[in-house]
């Protein structure tokens, strides 16, 4: 019986000692509450967003764009692309965008580079919610149009004409695209960048980052 | 207060507490038991899944060895003091069969279901729960992917059909969806005619409680030399455990039917 007592003791002792060390001393609570709990887990729910690629005006979160989108939109549309470390889904869409874009990078890693596309300039980038800035993390949030709260996420950010000021107009989808094969995933996103390229060339003229 | 009705409370608020997410209540803690981060409602991460997390794709990403002993470090306090009681007194779904449990009891009457519910395999069945937390919750997602969470019934009931229920036309099936379907289906055919047959036999988080029932402070303790043999408690139990001869039972999930339904008092509840 005391045995089984000095065992019962010890191991509520290393146990309590362990998990109370881990929230006092590591971040381990603030990765599950961010990664796993406020980030919607697309392949537990066995479901797929249901693509809407329509453009808006209205950020998600009715925060203003952030400083680096505002910036990088005078160059060109910006290609906003959020992954995290596991998941199926950015996996399967890492190469497809890294094939489309014509780029090479690190999944575990962020990520920045202005891109040539079909001669226009895009500025990409990678934002790995486990390794990224918190103003990186946060755009997710903004450009979280369908309210999803899911990765993989990509968001499109051009340039729109709205009542008598050129604003930035943006879309984003999500998981795999609602696709099965790579065909269609890069066809679908070939759409998006012709239309956004081409509301950028309409509208770039009347930008002013400032008036944001 | 009935001793039953106090477990049925203890289910019902625990469930209450483990959806207080839909009041914007969203905590880094994992539940200590089985529900879905996925539901809509959820304040909690599931266990499996941050295990899950720890060693996916283990080759290029290593091992999250803190999210890997979170979990289980959290499971183990309340093993630790409690053994399996969560999966009697706290986990949702043990509350949810405890309701189909009924029907599962009735079936127990025919005599065909008696003789497989005693056939010689069925407790080696039990140990199929430890290969999925093995085979599907670790090591798929270390070398292959997320293969349970892929087709988990419980991410299916409590996170898949309330988003459909709350969002439709939001999403769509995935490929994994049919597969989940059916296996969601295999689930509900499973708890109606098994008492508690997902605690025996496929439950991963029962798998990783259940060796802290040889160890756990708290524990259901019989009186072996007074007892009279007459097995009402083993009639009883959800778990189908051999009451009279369990010693720290890794199955018991301190349900107290044994302990209630024992004339002599001989089965109680013991804390060292």
């Amino acid at each position: 019986m005391k045995k089984m007592i000095v065992i019962q003791i010890s191991a509520l002792l290393l146990i309590s000692g362990g998990l109370g060390g881990m929230l006092l001393f590591t971040d381990v609570y603030e990765e599950v509450q961010s990664n796993i709990v406020l980030i919607l887990c697309l392949s537990c729910m066995k479901l797929e967003v249901n693509t809407i690629k329509e453009f808006t005006f209205e950020t998600a979160n009715d925060e203003p764009h952030p400083d680096f989108v505002l910036d990088n939109l005078t160059k060109g549309p910006v290609f906003l692309h959020y992954s995290e470390k596991a998941c199926p889904g950015c996996d399967i869409m890492y190469p497809i965008i890294k094939q489309f874009f014509n780029i090479e990078f690190e999944k575990n890693e962020m990520f920045y580079e202005t891109v040539n596309y079909e001669n226009s300039s895009v500025s990409y980038f990678y934002t790995n919610i486990d390794y990224s800035s918190e103003e990186m993390r946060n755009s997710l949030s903004i450009y979280d149009k369908d309210h999803v709260h899911g990765l993989p996420m990509f968001s499109v950010v051009t340039l729109g004409y709205d009542r008598g000021i050129i604003r930035p107009y943006y879309t984003s989808v999500y998981g795999t695209l609602g696709f099965d094969n790579d065909e269609e995933r890069i066809s679908l996103l070939t759409e998006l960048m012709q239309e956004s390229i081409d509301m950028y060339n309409q509208n770039w003229e009347g930008y002013n980052p400032d008036q944001q | 207060m009935k001793f039953q009705i106090k477990r049925l409370l203890s289910q019902i608020l625990i469930f209450f507490s483990a959806n207080l997410g839909a009041f914007g209540l969203k905590t880094g803690f994992c539940y200590p038991f089985f529900y879905c981060h996925s539901c809509p409602t959820s304040t909690s991460a599931c266990p499996l899944k941050a295990i899950e997390n720890s060693v996916y794709n283990i080759k290029d990403n290593g091992i999250a060895w803190k999210l890997l002993f979170y979990p289980i470090l959290i499971l183990g306090f309340f093993g630790a003091l409690t053994g399996r009681a969560i999966c009697g007194w706290a986990c949702p779904i043990g509350l949810l069969q405890r309701g189909t449990g009924r029907i599962a009891r009735k079936l127990k009457k025919y005599p065909i279901v008696r003789k497989l519910g005693q056939h010689k395999i069925e407790p080696r069945l039990r140990y199929i729960k430890y290969f999925v937390f093995i085979i599907l919750v670790v090591i798929t997602s270390a070398l292959i992917g997320f293969m349970f969470t892929d087709i988990c019934p419980i991410g299916f009931l409590t996170g898949t059909i309330p988003t459909l229920i709350l969002y439709p036309g939001k999403f769509m099936p995935n490929p994994f969806f049919w597969v989940a379907l059916v296996i969601f289906i295999m689930f509900l055919v499973l708890i109606f005619t098994v008492e508690q047959g997902w605690c025996r036999y496929f439950c991963p988080i029962g798998a990783l409680l259940a060796p802290f029932n040889k160890i756990s402070i708290l524990h259901i303790s019989v009186d072996t030399a007074k007892c009279i043999h007459c097995n009402a408690c083993s009639e009883v139990c959800p778990m189908g455990i051999d009451v009279p001869n369990m010693k720290r039972d890794p199955e018991c999930i301190l349900c107290g039917k044994c302990i209630n339904v024992c004339s002599k008092s001989y089965i109680t509840f013991e804390r060292k």
